[in-house]
Parts: structure tokens; C-alpha cells; sequence
């Protein structure tokens, strides 16, 4: 087995429900995000992304397989893995400054320091001047960058990100997707990234994994040729479009299986 | 404060103005009537016949006497009910089972005045301080532990996943994000539990204690000293709006430092 990276190996969760029922929210997910590289996790609502994402982090056992990171059995949430959470995480009575520290100091690091390298940080997400707010004083899409940016300032090997650009506006996306991008092609973490952006995920990322409805397992997993740097122009080639309609393809097919086992459409093809 | 004239633009239509005139004039009213023979003597004393006894008994030595031993009764009872209710608040939190189990015994306790158990506790622990600062800590309990539970419950899920992923130890979650998470929902619960010892203690007193602000306002009431036991009242009702005017400042500056 692959030594370095992250490695899925035939991961099935199962949820026990409230009223003591189980849902099989994943059947069957493989995969190996190799070292340094940007994996985007795509699939229709409800198909178990963000399930799959608590499995890499740690923070949840899952029925059947395993995931290994760097040979080491994924046991509990790791030092070397961040993790930006799909709803808001931030600390309301903490300010920015104090939100994106609040990693460091738990890895206690001392006070001067993390908050002089807290304030780097949150220049790169595009919050300077807002270091002294606190989150209610704050847009939903800049909440996600703190969060981005507390996830970022622990300079982790592995960084796992739930829809981190979900509250944000198309054109602010964009942005800070291309801030991401700079970051990372700097610092080459390795990336598993889930959005519900084709675009998004086929402009950021070396492999797209489209996932199936619920219960999920891969139903393709797209390798994306496109030259890195990226630049704006990318998405106007003709290989980006190619790919685009080819996620977009799959993706259709299983959210309309999804809206139809949750009775909410019925669409004759 | 930094305050716009918020409804009533003269200095004159000011709430607090208006506030003040109106118990300035509920006190003419009450002079008038007692002064002009329409409320017996032994049912209200005019309010300067009071005012004058209260200025009088302030100064006496068995007024400060009560005053610390209700004080003491009161901060003793809801230090108690406090940390108990926070205790059993984290409990049915943390166990969910216990709390499904317990929480309608609490609920209901919340409406029942707890008071009509002195007899028993009154047979179990004999006269004293006792009974009072059980009766008055459980009454303190039941907010505590409700609003505690409440604001547990009320915390997003995200926030202790965001601690266990970042590695936090049992104490860091508890210290650096549940409880502030909680203490906007918490600090109403205290000032309520508050409340309720003030209440538990001064009704007890009435019935059980020889000493205490509520015995004397009930010994005077028996022995037909009525100016005495309105001064009496007065003083209690004072203490208490002072109380309160500090745990709602309290509750304020809690509620701001934690934003
Ligand atoms: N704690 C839980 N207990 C029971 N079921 C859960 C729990 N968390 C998620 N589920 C269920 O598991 C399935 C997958 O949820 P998950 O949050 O992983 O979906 P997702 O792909 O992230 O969706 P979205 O794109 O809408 O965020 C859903 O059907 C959901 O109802
Ligand atoms: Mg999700």
C-alpha cells in the first residue's frame, strides 16, 4: 500500500439514527489523495461528502475500512491535518484575530506570536482591518474565511475543506479560489475539497471524484490535465469545458436519483 | 450611558423622569389617604410615618443584624443552588438519557411552590437555618439547571467537532468553547436562581427563623407594629431593586464582553 498521502481505503459509514434505525450514508469509497496533491469531492446534497470529510479528519469511525494517512491508521484527528467545516465555525466572542489564532493556542503556541502570524494569515484571506471584529460583525463568506485562515495558520500537511466558499458570491469565489490556489501551489499541502461547483472543483483541482447519491460510492474519478499555475484564461479553454460537461454529465444523473429517493421530483428523462 | 432620546424628545418626557413622578405621586396619593382618615392606622401608616421609622430602624442594631443574616442565608442558599443547578444542568446535558429521565421532575418542580414543604423539613430539621436554606438553595437550583441545560443543548455541533479536531483536552473544549458558548444563556439563569433565593429565604424566614429581615417583617406584622413592618417591607423592597438593578448590569456586561 502507498506510503505517503492519504489513502481511503473501502470506507462504509453507517449513521444510527435518533429513533435507533441506521442509515448507510457510505457504502464503498477508495481513493488516494497522493502527497501534495488538490482532490475535489463533488456529489449531490445528502450523498455523504461531508461524512467522508469527519472520516479523513478523525473525527468519526467508520463502519467498514479505513484511512491512512502517511502508513499510519486514522485513529483520532491528527496534527497534521486542518479541517474547514461546511457551517460556521467561528467563535462569537472571539475576534478574528482570536478565531484564527485559536488553533496555535491550543497547539500552545505563545500568545505574541500566534496572534503577529494570525495577522499575516488573515491579510492572505482578504480580511485586513477586520483583525479586531468579532463574527457577528462579519458577512457569512468572511466567516468561512476565518475559518480558512485558522485552518491555514496550523500549517498542516493535509488540509480538509467542506464547501468552504459555500456563502460566498460567484466573483469573491473566484478570488479567493485563486488566492487558495497561490497558497497552495506555494506550499503544496495536499487538498481533499469539497464543493458543489463543477467549475470551481475542475479550476482548483489535479482529480475530481464524483460521488453517487446515497448510499455513496465513486462513480468516476476525473484527472484534470490542465497546466498548473492556473490562470484566469484556463477556464476558457476548450479542456476545461470538455471536462466541466463531463463531471456535469455524471453529476446530473445521480442528483436526480438523489431528489427521487427523497420523493422531492419526479422527472421523466 | 450614550443614549439617543429615545421616545419623549424634552428632558421632561424622559422614562426615567416620568418612572420617578409616578411613585412620587402614588406616594402623595397614599399620604393623602392615610392622612385623611380613609385607610385605618393599622392598615397603612402614612408613608412619612414609615420613612421616618425606616430612617430610625436602619440605624438600630438588630436591623443590621437581619440584614447580614439574610445576606448571609440568601448568598449561602443560591452559592449552593448555583453550583448544584450547573452541575445537574451539565449532567442532562451530557447524559442525555439522565436528562430525559429527571427533566420533567424538574420542570414540574418549576411550577410548584416548593415552599408548601416546610412542614416536612420543618419535622425533619427542626427550626433553624436549615430548612431555610434548603427550601430557598432548591428553589435557586431549578432555573440554573434548566437555562444550563438549555444553553448546552442550544451550542452547535460544529463547535466541539472544530475542538476535538483541533485536539483540544476535556478542559480546553469545556473552558475555551463550551462555556463561553453557553454563558449568554447561562448568566439569565443565575439571575433568576438570584432572584428565587431572595424569595425561598425571606418567605422562610417569615415562618421558620428567629432572626433575618423576613421574621422581623412577620414579628412586627404579629405585634401590631405596623409602621415598623412597612419600613420593614420597604427596606426589603429597596434591597431588592438594588439587587437587581446590579445583576441586570451584570447580565449586560457578561452578555457584551462575551460577544
Ligand atoms: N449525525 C448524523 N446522524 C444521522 N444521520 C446523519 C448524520 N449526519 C449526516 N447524516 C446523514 O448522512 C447523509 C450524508 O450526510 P452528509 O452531511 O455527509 O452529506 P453531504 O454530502 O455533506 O451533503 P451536503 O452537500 O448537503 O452538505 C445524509 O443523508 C444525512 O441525513
Ligand atoms: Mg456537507
Amino acid at each position: 500500500m502507498q506510503r505517503t498521502g492519504v489513502v481511503l481505503d473501502r470506507v462504509g459509514v453507517v449513521y444510527t439514527t435518533n429513533d435507533g434505525g441506521s442509515l448507510e450514508a457510505v457504502r464503498d469509497v477508495s481513493g488516494v489523495v497522493a502527497d501534495g496533491r488538490f482532490v475535489s469531492l463533488i456529489g449531490p446534497s445528502g450523498c455523504g461528502k461531508s461524512t467522508l470529510l469527519d472520516v479523513v479528519g478523525g473525527l468519526l469511525r467508520p463502519a467498514r475500512g479505513g484511512v491512512v494517512i502517511n502508513g499510519e491508521q486514522v485513529s483520532g484527528p491528527r496534527r497534521d491535518t486542518a479541517m474547514v467545516f461546511q457551517e460556521d465555525s467561528t467563535l462569537h466572542w472571539r475576534t478574528v484575530v482570536g478565531n484564527v489564532a485559536f488553533g496555535l493556542e491550543i497547539a500552545g503556541v505563545g500568545r505574541r506570536e500566534r496572534e503577529a502570524r494570525a495577522r499575516d494569515v488573515i491579510k492572505l484571506v482578504g480580511l485586513a482591518g477586520f483583525e479586531d471584529r468579532h463574527p457577528r460583525e462579519l458577512s457569512g463568506g468572511m466567516k468561512q474565511r476565518v475559518a480558512i485562515a485558522r485552518a491555514l495558520l496550523l500549517d498542516p500537511r493535509i488540509m480538509l475543506m467542506d464547501e468552504p466558499f459555500g456563502a460566498l458570491d460567484q466573483q469573491t469565489r473566484m478570488f479567493i479560489g485563486r488566492e487558495l490556489l497561490r497558497v497552495w501551489e506555494e506550499t503544496r499541502k495536499s487538498v481533499l475539497f469539497v464543493t458543489h461547483d463543477i467549475q470551481e472543483a475542475v479550476y482548483l483541482s489535479d482529480e475530481v471524484w464524483v460521488m453517487s447519491a446515497r448510499p455513496s460510492v465513486i462513480k468516476s474519478k476525473i484527472a484534470v490535465d490542465l497546466d498548473r499555475p492556473r490562470a484566469p484564461g484556463t477556464m476558457g479553454s476548450r479542456r476545461f469545458h470538455e471536462l466541466t460537461s463531463e463531471v456535469w454529465e455524471l453529476l446530473r444523473v445521480e442528483s436526480e436519483k438523489a431528489l427521487d429517493a427523497s420523493g422531492e421530483l419526479r422527472t421523466t428523462p | 450611558m450614550n443614549r439617543t432620546s429615545s421616545g419623549g424628545g424634552t428632558l421632561l418626557l424622559r422614562p426615567p423622569l416620568v418612572r420617578a413622578a409616578l411613585v412620587l405621586a402614588v406616594v402623595a396619593v397614599l399620604e393623602a389617604a392615610a392622612r385623611g382618615g380613609l385607610v385605618e392606622p393599622l392598615v397603612m401608616p402614612p408613608p412619612s410615618v414609615m420613612f421616618a421609622r425606616l430612617v430610625e430602624i436602619v440605624r438600630s442594631g438588630p436591623f443590621v443584624t437581619d440584614l447580614v443574616v439574610t445576606g448571609a442565608t440568601v448568598a449561602t442558599a443560591f452559592g449552593l443552588g448555583g453550583l448544584v443547578g450547573l452541575m445537574i444542568g451539565i449532567l442532562f446535558w451530557r447524559f442525555p438519557f439522565s436528562g430525559a429521565v429527571f427533566e420533567p421532575y424538574l420542570v414540574s418542580m418549576y411550577s410548584m411552590p416548593t415552599i408548601v414543604f416546610y412542614p416536612i423539613l420543618l419535622a425533619v430539621f427542626g427550626l433553624g437555618t436549615k430548612p431555610i436554606m434548603i427550601i430557598a438553595s432548591t428553589m435557586a437550583l431549578i432555573p440554573v439547571a434548566l437555562n444550563t441545560m438549555v444553553a448546552l443543548r442550544a451550542i452547535p455541533p460544529t463547535l466541539p467537532k472544530l475542538a476535538r479536531s483541533l485536539n483540544c483536552t476535556r478542559l480546553q473544549t469545556y473552558r475555551k468553547v463550551l462555556a463561553p458558548a453557553a454563558v449568554p444563556m447561562v448568566v439569565p439563569g443565575l439571575v433568576l436562581g438570584f432572584i428565587y433565593a431572595v424569595i425561598g429565604t425571606i418567605a422562610m424566614e417569615f415562618i421558620l427563623a428567629s432572626r433575618g429581615l423576613g421574621y422581623r417583617t412577620g414579628f412586627f406584622y404579629r405585634s401590631f407594629e405596623i409602621a415598623d413592618m412597612y419600613a420593614y417591607i420597604l427596606v426589603i423592597s429597596i434591597v431588592a431593586i438594588i439587587v437587581n438593578v446590579g445583576l441586570n448590569y451584570f447580565e449586560r456586561r457578561i452578555r457584551r464582553d462575551m460577544q
